[in-house]
């Protein structure tokens, strides 16, 4: 168990060296940080993440303590088709059944493995859940209601990307990538015996998934919204001024940024016109697949190895994607 | 570490927690601060969450207080393994609710906007693509209503939509008389010009996307009004050029300092032209006597 330490302590360390580096960068030439305006903007970011996430992860949370106690492991296991393609169509579906954010989907497909979901289906779902469902559809709708075919190729290339995906999960990786082993949970399967039933034994599971996502949720809001607050949208914009920059600028702000897949697209539709289709295509993809608060929780769920190979998937998956989609737009 | 004592510790500690999220829910809803951070569609689910958040820090009470010892174990590794990192935890998640409770509730304002850059211009006003009919249609209906109008009084709950409209066709509403309010954001310190920005966030989801939207105003003369102060602006739309686009302009007659109104930020609405009637129908006699003041 001992191994897992310095990996465990790594995310936590995260802020606080951001922290030092803000106020070693930020500091000297600029008096105007220590200004209230400031820290109330952060604040303002912060909470308003924060509120904006929580329904929904206490939703994943309470779904997936609900999964545990009621569902039998077998149940999910016959549930999926046998053969990796039909599967995989299968996960792309079942984000039109679960219409939460990516960050309730986490808990959830935790649970979901645990019940004996292969690892590949799993990963189709993570990527495709947070996109392929009618709230986001209706957003992206919403916001870019002058030019629908975003909307469209929104959901077209994130089902692509999320099956390619699952496809070279499925063929690459045998071992189980997940940090807490599955053998090491079925040893628990002796009920713990709760005082108040079963009622009291939902509310305490939940409990555990909330501390357990809940801190990487906080860290990721922590450094999404300073990132808000001390960030200047104009520097940045000069960056993408280049036709294959603005994909990877577009893609940085995505992940950084962090925002709610069914809000991101307002966002993107202000970029309308400074940025050609096809980045913004890449911002609408790839910020539900993998942001910064996503990717902790990715980290938490994860061996770090797979993790990263799953975020150079995610990430050269969505660039090849956007810029063929681009041709078409 | 993980002997039956410490874990009811956790619980306990656990559970003030998630009692202090939700009473700090409640103390938002309360307040009427709620839609500072968040959408009013998605405050009504926020607002459902002090129930499973209430209920999850009962259960752990009960578990802390009477569980059995024998059932309290840590078999699923979940609970920090040292002294050290359990204080990193909870003040992790203290920290947010600190900021809550000690900073007062606040509006975003012009440090924010500076940072997201105000845009002038309107996303219904890109042609670049194919566009939707319906879409164009409800514009240009909400267009030909706001020009019957002698006076193009803009609502909040329609300020991107009014904007929009009036950006997309622009040559007609030359010289029309409008009366609109928002915060001040003082335009850049080095153009040395005596316009500023009449602004407004535009919020999607929560704070986080929030746009900021303006519109420029030429107060005539100089004014000395801070910035994020809340004014009501009356005067001439006119197109003027700015940075090689084409942008409309309000020539103000009247600045009127206002406080700010108890829903800041602008969203969106579904259908502009039908908001707009009921708008006018409810609250035509307000708008009358603005106009009279």
């Amino acid at each position: 168990m001992k191994t897992f330490t310095p990996i465990k302590i790594l995310p936590l360390l995260l802020p606080v060296a951001f922290l030092i580096i803000l106020s070693i960068v930020w500091l000297p030439e600029h008096q105007a940080l220590l200004d209230n305006a400031y820290i109330d903007s952060f604040k303002i970011a912060l909470i308003g993440i924060l509120l904006e996430a929580l329904p929904f992860v206490l939703a994943g949370a309470l779904l997936s303590s609900l999964l545990r106690v009621f569902v039998p492991d077998e149940m999910i296991s016959r549930w999926i088709p046998k053969r990796p393609i039909p599967a995989i169509i299968f996960a792309c579906l079942l984000g039109v059944i679960f219409p939460i954010c990516e960050c309730g989907m986490i808990p959830l497909v935790r649970r979901l493995i645990h019940k004996g979901m292969p690892v590949y289906v799993a990963i189709v779902f993570i990527l495709s859940g947070p996109i392929l469902n009618p709230v986001v559809y209706g957003a992206t709708f919403t916001a870019f209601r002058s030019h629908p075919v975003l909307a469209y190729s929104r959901m077209g290339l994130a089902f692509c990307v999320a099956c390619i995906i699952g496809l070279a999960v499925y063929a690459t990786v045998k071992k189980s990538p997940l940090r807490l082993s599955v053998t090491q949970e079925t040893e628990e399967t002796h009920q713990r015996s709760f005082r108040g039933g079963k009622l009291v034994s939902i509310f305490v599971h939940t409990s555990d998934e909330f501390f357990e996502m809940g801190k990487y949720l906080i860290i990721g809001c922590l450094l999404t919204s300073a990132i808000q607050t001390f960030m200047v949208h104009d520097s940045l914009v000069a960056i993408g001024g280049k036709p294959l920059g603005s994909y990877l600028f577009m893609m940085g702000l995505a992940f950084v940024l962090s925002l709610c897949s069914t809000s991101d697209a307002f966002v993107a539709s202000t970029f309308l016109h400074t940025f050609p289709p096809g980045s913004l295509l890449a911002f609408l993809v790839l910020g539900p697949m993998l942001d910064f608060k996503n990717s902790l929780m990715l980290m938490a769920l994860f061996k770090t190895k797979f993790a990263l190979y799953l975020f150079f998937l995610i990430f050269s998956g969505v660039f090849i994607g956007s810029v063929l989609f681009s041709i078409w737009l | 570490m993980n002997d039956s004592r410490s874990i009811r510790m956790h619980y306990t500690l656990r559970a003030f927690i998630l009692l202090s999220f939700a009473l700090y829910i409640g103390h938002l809803a309360q307040q009427d601060t709620l839609h500072y951070y968040v959408t009013p569609k998605l405050a009504s689910l926020v607002k459902l969450c002090p129930i499973p958040l209430a209920a999850m820090a009962f259960s752990l009470t009960i578990q802390a207080l009477f569980g059995k010892s024998s059932a309290l174990c840590n078999c699923d590794q979940h609970l920090p393994r040292s002294g050290l990192r359990s204080i990193t935890l909870y003040s992790l998640f203290l920290f947010p609710l600190l900021l809550g409770f000690l900073l007062p509730d606040r509006a975003l304002g012009s440090v924010a906007a500076s940072k997201k850059g105000v845009s002038l211009t309107y996303v219904a006003s890109e042609q670049k693509f194919i566009s939707s009919d319906s879409y164009q249609e409800e514009f240009a209906e909400l267009a030909r209503i706001l020009y019957e109008q002698p006076v193009i009084s803009v609502y909040p709950e329609i300020f991107s939509e009014t904007f929009g409209a009036i950006d997309r066709y622009k040559q007609p509403f030359e010289g029309k008389e409008i009366i609109v309010s928002g915060f001040l954001y003082p335009n850049e310190p080095e153009s040395h010009d005596k316009s500023f920005t009449l602004s407004r966030f535009l919020v999607q989801c929560c704070t986080a996307d929030a746009t900021p939207f303006g519109i420029m105003v030429d107060p005539g003369t100089q004014i000395s009004l801070p910035a994020d102060t809340w004014i009501e602006v009356r005067g001439k739309l006119h197109i003027v050029q700015y940075k090689g686009q084409e942008i409309m302009q309000i020539s103000a007659v009247s600045i009127t300092p206002i406080s700010q109104p108890p829903t800041p930020y602008i969203y969106t609405s579904p259908d502009s032209v039908e908001a707009w009637y009921q708008l006018e129908k409810s609250s035509g006699g307000a708008s009358e006597q603005a106009s009279a003041k």
